[in-house]
């Protein structure tokens, strides 16, 4: 499953990175940095998760 | 149209707002009448709260708020794209990998605090926890005086909660002017002290900050001093309130957090958004929008209920109960879009301590029996939050 983020629309919330921080961190402001932009299995479903997390729309976690 | 339109007050209810808030999202436009001379329409969907948030070009922050400011606050006052450029100067210092250094800290002091009533039997949570751990932290982080705490959360107060009869807005406009005045004298002499004195503290380090390859001007360091002052001092406070009084009324649930401080994480955010603190949010109309068939003029006040955002069911299974096992939480407690809190970060890592270290040293509390537990309407502090704290010999 591919992960991404877009940059313009993620305004730090912070969600993603402690739901799923495996495979998002932040960046010094506190934004979203996509860790591993491709994963399978458990990682997935938490990537998945952290996209129903984000306020802002800004994650997609799709195949 | 607008004859239509349901009178509202989101500001009432604020002991147990959740009821009031699935009537606003009936509406689900609602009007308030302030006695302002545009009317104000009340958002309270969690679809219709994110549109508002999240389109700054069509619902403005710069003349939504007037509480006492000679010019707009920065960064909430000020609209993109022009706001990204204060961001991209204060984000990194409230940013998660910068507030984690303050994490020891944070939990010393909490600490510290509670061994000041760790032998008492009963506490004012408000007065002994509720303030000093925030506020504390708040003015060392900037670099203010902490023996003078008494008096900035006093002007934050008259600024906030001006002690008015509920409605006269000219008398509460003018203890917001009053005070103004005081918060801008008092940091144009401390921002003078920084251009001279450096130190390594958050207000030296925006005294010599640069947008755009220049220096802040001093109008522009007072205006971020102005909402500093407010959004640093009360909402971690109202916060700590809102969770204690919940759980110190809901024993199975401080009883989960006591046996598995790994919950305390999912707790911040699960209270965060049905308690929902900062219960409604101002924006002003800048171009003509159509909501739910209401017309909505340039000009015309929005106020967006986050607290009923958060308790919507369109979007929350079991909107109106506390789980903390949720998976799908994507609350908007902190608001949303560009203007996203500042202080998120350092809020949630604060809330996180504070959840920590009070059940590990005091598992068993509860609210005096017969007192009633009151919240402020807007930001729901609890003033007098007594503490009954017992099983005296599991405290440590």
């Amino acid at each position: 499953m591919k992960v991404s983020v877009d940059d313009a629309v993620c305004v730090g919330h912070g969600r993603c990175y402690a739901v799923a921080p495996e495979v998002f961190g932040a960046d010094d402001n506190g934004h979203c940095v996509v860790h591993r932009a491709v994963v399978d299995g458990v990682l997935a479903d938490k990537a998945r998760l952290a996209a129903r997390n984000c306020p802002e729309e800004a994650i997609t976690a799709a195949d | 149209m607008s004859d239509q339109i349901p009178t509202v007050n989101p500001f009432g209810q604020a002991d147990d707002p959740i009821p009031m808030y699935r009537e606003l999202r009936e509406c689900p436009i609602g009007r308030m009448d302030f006695g302002q001379k545009r009317p104000s329409f009340v958002v309270s969907r969690y679809a219709d709260v994110r549109y508002v948030l999240k389109n700054a070009e069509i619902f403005s922050s710069c003349e939504a708020i007037d509480i006492g400011n000679d010019r707009p606050m920065i960064p909430l006052q000020i609209d993109p794209p022009e706001h990204a450029k204060y961001r991209r100067l204060m984000d990194p210092y409230l940013g998660p990998r910068e507030v984690a250094k303050l994490e020891d800290d944070i939990r010393k002091l909490t600490n510290q605090i509670i061994d000041g009533f760790i032998d008492k039997d009963q506490i004012n949570f408000h007065e002994e926890f509720a303030v000093p751990l925030p506020c504390t932290m708040f003015l060392r982080l900037v670099g203010l005086p902490i023996e003078d705490m008494e008096m900035f959360v006093g002007w934050k107060d008259d600024i906030i909660r001006p002690d008015v009869e509920w409605g006269d807005v000219e008398a509460a406009a003018e203890i917001r002017e009053k005070t103004g005045a005081k918060i801008y004298d008092y940091f144009g002499g401390v921002i003078d002290e920084r251009l001279a004195n450096p130190g390594d503290d958050l207000l030296s380090e925006f005294v010599h900050g640069e947008v755009e390859g220049r220096s802040l001007t001093k109008e522009e360091i007072l205006d971020i001093c102005y909402l500093f002052i407010l959004a640093g001092l009360d909402t971690v406070t109202a916060t700590l309130d809102c969770y204690f009084a919940y759980l110190a009324s809901h024993p199975e649930q401080r009883q989960a957090i006591v046996d598995d401080p790994g919950v305390i994480p999912a707790v911040v955010e699960e209270l965060l958004r049905h308690e929902t603190p900062v219960q409604v949010f101002p924006r002003t109309v800048s171009r003509e929008v159509t909501m739910h068939g209401v017309d909505l003029e340039p000009g015309d006040h929005v106020l967006v209920v986050l607290g009923s955002a958060n308790t919507d069911p369109e979007e929350f299974e079991d909107a109106d109960e506390v789980h903390f096992d949720r998976q799908d939480n994507r609350h908007l407690a902190f608001g949303g879009g560009p203007h996203r809190c500042l202080g998120s970060h350092f809020a949630r890592l604060e809330l996180r301590i504070a959840l920590e270290e009070f059940h590990k040293r005091i598992p068993e509390y509860s609210v005096l029996a017969g007192a009633g537990v009151s919240f402020s309407p807007g930001i729901r502090e609890v003033a007098d939050l007594p503490l009954i704290l017992t099983a005296e010999g599991a405290r440590q």
